[in-house]
């Protein structure tokens, strides 16, 4: 598993809204499940850390979570986007876009040197 | 990623989140199940092993401990939580030690108390505010004259000018400070004080009003009155439609235009006035105003509205140039005048540096409180940490690092002094609302009470937190070090090798030492309290009634007064039990009353300087009556209001005055009125207890009451052969059947109205003696307690002592000296630094110096005879221990 990537603090954020953006309510199993998948298997998530990270946006208001049946009929929490969580996905995935380019124009040159 | 208002919200909710930690862990903990329960079902369907389906899980999780709490640590804030946690363990060690507990809570509380009783006399006479809208741009103004000690009021002309000209204030207005009058209507008539005021004192002062209005331009000479709300609750039942209605103050009758905040009594907050009148309603309710339009007559006190933007020093700046242009115009009057100014409602000039100077020797007095008791929490706090220190070093072995163990010994002592502070605030309701009770000796009605208000709960607060972190700092330190090795050990640890006085003796030294001081203090109040009830008033107070009459406000003419006077004399002799009966203006020992300079006529071109005497006027009969020892010449007779005026002089006149020769048949010359001796008294205290002797003039009733009408009205003094009490209600019948609207006021006998007298003396005894007592029992206690804890160390050394043969009786004495030496070298520095303070306690001390010989003397002697006590149970235990047993201990 050596190839496999550990998730950037503050990046496993993002990837939460956008799943949640794109999948609706969910919860946190379902969620590492899609991250992991969405990656191509490249991320090594221990799902564990999925879910401070779900209390901080709950805390910071961009989710909220309410108990609910799984498609498994298991009980379960699910969480999702709120009206600020649609906003911060957009905001904060146009922020994380510029940086990656801002970023790989530095890279690009670099390698080809 | 990151936005502010998110932000906040998170810090908020983590913050909620440290109050219910149980429901939302119980919550995680379900959440996590079902996450395992999902993917071990997952694991299941690929084929997997129940059993090992949930180990996978479990592992593709990282954990459940550290999964809830990575969660936990997410949900709240750390730091809160752990000071929560340490408050918790805080109090959950302090309940276990609950004796140490109790100790330290009480010292803290009695200092704290202590202090806090002070600073709320500091707060309601030094800090607290008039009653008044925006009280710093309001400020009293006076005039100052070149050469004479400042400050006078003002005289009417000059009022209307600084009114007129004075362009820094928004306005200026003017009251008369005290006026008398008796009020009417329902019930039996009451004497009551008030003020009168410029028309405008309301809007300039901005008093608050429950109902109706102030005055208005134009009601300058109208019988308008605003009633205060104590006298509108008291006489009208709170009525909401007062305003309009007319009420009858000394026979006139006034409408009412308002009443005014239940707060404001006057704006110097020592004056309790119940009434409000415009200015030109004074001259018929006061005596004495006659010439109010003079310049030279100063009798209005002024205050003036800051406009807003106004500097003190512009005040200061104009008022010059006012002066100057006064100077300028009324040479004869206002030469060498000038203004001074400061915020209105600061105590008056002539009091304040007597409060000033009691205050502080009370500050001091309970610094040093509150310092013995800290020291006392301290050695005690030292104490519990030599018995935590195996703890201690434990929890520093296992990786705690010493800053988590110093904040935790501190919230300790935060929490000690916190609860202290608690127990102080309760202690301090109580003995402001003791200390309320003292009255003060004067014939007006003054408010004096002092309460625990905001400021004291503030300072009450912070002077909590501080004594409880300063208390912690030294143990906290010292608990952070324990020798690990000695510690591990069981042995002592924060015994210091090669230390002879250790930090704790220090503090016993510094504890005793301040008590001294403080014993000091306490010993020069008792004995000025005992000097005092020694002193020789001059007259016999025992059998003597009071009681008060005022006709003129009643709307009586001098020549009334007298006849009303003379026949209640006669009725009130002729009641059961009555032995004599007389009229004075003001009984001795009311704290003030009417003076003037005089002159003997014939010593006059002999250049002899004049001296002030204190004038009474009297009936026939007055001093036999008070029991004042008549030395020569004749009691006053049938004086005619007419006739050549005769006075009665005391020793001290004569002394003064005459220069000690026989003083009969002479004139004497004051205030404008010349008198022939015909009689000399005894000397009597005038004023006030601790007063010099002073000269005494007694004047005729009757010759000298339309002269020099009473703003006090006059007193009724009833010799009785029985109990003076049982016959108010005979002599009040008496004035009643006189006249049934006559206001009877100031009612209490002669020994009651000694006792007001004896105001002060009673007080600083008191004060001091509560704290002198409190310090002196601190102090033992810390005493013992070093005392005990320097056996309870030295066990083994003891026993071995005793092994090799030595005796108890030298164990003993041993310890002994040890308590001594720390005594002696206490008293020697506290001895002096007494004698440096006692200065500080001159101002209120009666007949002796404030470096008296006997208290001196004995302070330290007491002193040490008490610490011999202290250290005597710990002696006697050291030598009652049993050698073998001590060896085998450790």
């Amino acid at each position: 598993m050596g190839d496999k990537k550990d998730v950037w603090q503050g990046t496993l954020a993002l990837m939460v809204l956008k799943t949640l953006e794109s999948m609706g309510p969910q919860h946190g199993y379902g969620l590492a499940r899609r991250i992991e998948q969405t990656s191509g298997d490249l991320l090594q998530l221990n799902y564990g850390t999925l879910y401070p990270a779900l209390l901080k946006l709950e805390q910071e208001g961009y989710v909220r979570s309410k108990w609910g049946i799984s498609e498994n009929n298991r009980r379960a929490k699910f969480y999702e986007l709120t009206k600020a969580g649609q906003r911060q996905v957009s905001k904060a995935a146009a922020e994380w876009e510029q940086t990656t380019e801002i970023l790989a124009r530095f890279l690009t040159p670099a390698e080809g040197a | 990623m990151k936005s502010l208002p998110a932000q906040l919200r998170a810090l908020w909710m983590r913050i909620l989140g440290v109050l219910r930690p149980a429901r939302a862990d119980a919550d995680f903990h379900a959440e996590l199940e079902s996450h395992i329960a999902m993917h071990t079902d997952d694991f299941v369907r690929a084929g997997l092993t129940p059993v090992e389906a949930r180990r996978q899980a479990l592992i593709r999780l990282g954990g459940v401990e550290q999964t809830r709490q990575a969660h936990r640590e997410r949900r709240v804030l750390p730091q809160v939580e752990s000071i929560v946690r340490d408050l918790a363990y805080g109090a959950r060690s302090l309940r276990k030690n609950p004796t140490i507990t109790a100790i330290a809570v009480l010292s803290i509380g009695l200092g704290i108390g202590a202090n806090a009783t002070i600073f709320s006399m500091i707060s309601r006479f030094v800090l607290r505010p008039p009653p008044v809208g925006d009280p710093s741009t309001l400020l009293s103004l006076h005039t100052t004259r070149t050469g004479e000690p400042c400050c006078n009021d003002f005289s009417l002309p000059m009022f209307n000018d600084v009114r007129e000209q004075a362009r820094s204030f928004s306005g200026v207005a003017a009251y008369y400070e005290l006026l008398p009058a008796s009020i009417g209507g329902a019930g039996e008539p009451q004497r009551i004080w008030g003020q009168a005021v410029s028309t405008n004192f309301f809007g300039v002062t901005r008093v608050p009003l429950i109902l109706g209005r102030g005055f208005i331009d134009g009601e300058e000479r109208q019988p308008k009155v605003v009633l205060g709300a104590g006298l509108w609750q008291r006489r009208f039942n709170g009525d909401k439609d007062i305003v309009g209605k007319s009420v009858i103050l000394s026979g006139r009758t006034f409408t009412v235009v308002g009443v005014a905040s239940g707060l404001f009594h006057s704006i110097d907050q020592i004056l309790y006035t119940e009434f409000w009148v415009p200015l030109g309603n004074a001259e018929q309710m006061a005596p004495g105003l006659s010439n109010q339009g003079s310049r030279d007559f100063h009798w209005l006190s002024v205050v003036g509205r800051m406009k807003s933007g106004v500097k003190r020093a512009e005040v200061t700046a104009e008022f010059k140039t006012l002066a100057y242009r006064l100077a300028k115009s009324y040479p004869k009057t206002d030469k060498d005048g000038g203004f001074a100014f400061e915020q209105a409602g600061t105590l008056p000039q002539n009091v304040r540096s007597t409060v000033f100077v009691f205050l502080t020797a009370l500050g001091v007095a309970v610094a040093l409180v509150l310092f013995i008791a800290g020291a006392n929490v301290a050695n005690l706090l030292f104490a519990q940490t030599a018995g935590r220190q195996g703890d201690m070093a434990v929890r520093l072995a296992l990786g705690a690092t010493r800053g988590r163990l110093q904040r935790q010994v501190l919230t300790e002592s935060l929490l000690l002094g916190l609860g202290g502070g608690l127990l102080g605030i309760v202690l301090s309701l109580w003995s402001t609302s003791a200390l309320s009770a003292f009255h003060i000796p004067a014939p007006v009605p003054l408010q004096f009470g002092i309460h625990v208000d905001w400021r004291v709960l503030i300072y009450s607060f912070v002077l909590s937190v501080l004594s409880g972190l300063l208390l912690g700092i030294g143990p906290a330190w010292a608990a952070a070090r324990p020798s690990l090795a000695h510690a591990l050990k069981g042995e002592d640890a924060l015994a210091r090798p090669g230390r002879r006085i250790s930090f704790r003796n220090l503090l016993v030294i510094a504890q005793i030492g301040m008590s001294v001081v403080l014993l000091c203090l306490t010993g020069l109040s008792l004995r000025s309290l005992q000097t005092a009830s020694h002193i020789n008033i001059g007259f016999r107070s025992q059998n003597l009634l009071l009681m008060s009459v005022d006709p003129r406000v009643h709307g009586y003419t001098p020549e009334r007064t007298v006849m009303f006077l003379t026949e209640l004399q006669k009725r009130v002799t002729a009641l059961p039990g009555v032995v004599s009966a007389i009229a004075t203006d003001t009984a001795p020992l009311s704290g003030g009353g009417r003076s003037d300079a005089f002159q003997a006529d014939d010593l006059l071109s002999r250049g002899k300087s004049e001296a002030g005497a204190d004038l009474y006027m009297v009936t026939p009969g007055y001093f036999e009556t008070m029991g004042i020892a008549r030395i020569a010449g004749r009691d006053f007779g049938d004086e005619t209001a007419n006739g050549p005026k005769v006075a009665i002089v005391n020793r001290a006149f004569v002394d003064r005055i005459f220069g000690g020769e026989n003083p009969l048949g002479r004139h004497v010359t004051g205030g404008g009125v010349t008198y022939e001796v015909i009689g000399v008294s005894g000397n009597t205290k005038s004023r006030t207890l601790g007063e010099e002797q002073r000269a005494v003039l007694y004047r005729s009733l009757q010759q000298s009451i339309a002269g020099d009408p009473a703003l006090m009205g006059n007193t009724l003094v009833v010799r009785t052969a029985g109990n003076p009490a049982t016959i108010k209600e005979a002599v009040r019948l008496q004035i009643h059947a006189l006249d049934p609207a006559m206001a009877v006021f100031n009612e209490e006998t002669m020994e009651e109205h000694v006792r007001t007298a004896f105001f002060l003396p009673h007080l600083a005894a008191a004060l001091f003696g509560v704290f002198g007592a409190i310090g002196l029992v601190l102090a033992t206690v810390g005493l013992y307690g070093v005392m005990s804890y320097a056996v309870s160390r030295r066990t083994r050394e003891i026993g071995i002592r005793m092994a090799m043969g030595a005796q108890p009786g030298t164990v003993e004495r041993l310890v002994l000296r040890q308590g001594f030496l720390l005594t002696l070298i206490a008293v020697g520095l506290g001895w002096p630094a007494a004698w440096m303070l006692a200065k500080l306690a001159s101002s209120f001390l009666y007949g002796i110096q404030p470096h008296d010989i006997v208290t001196f003397v004995l302070v330290p002697p007491f002193l040490i005879a008490v610490s011999a006590i202290a250290c005597w149970i710990p002696a006697r235990r050291a030598a009652s221990i049993d050698p073998m047993q001590a060896l085998r201990t450790e």
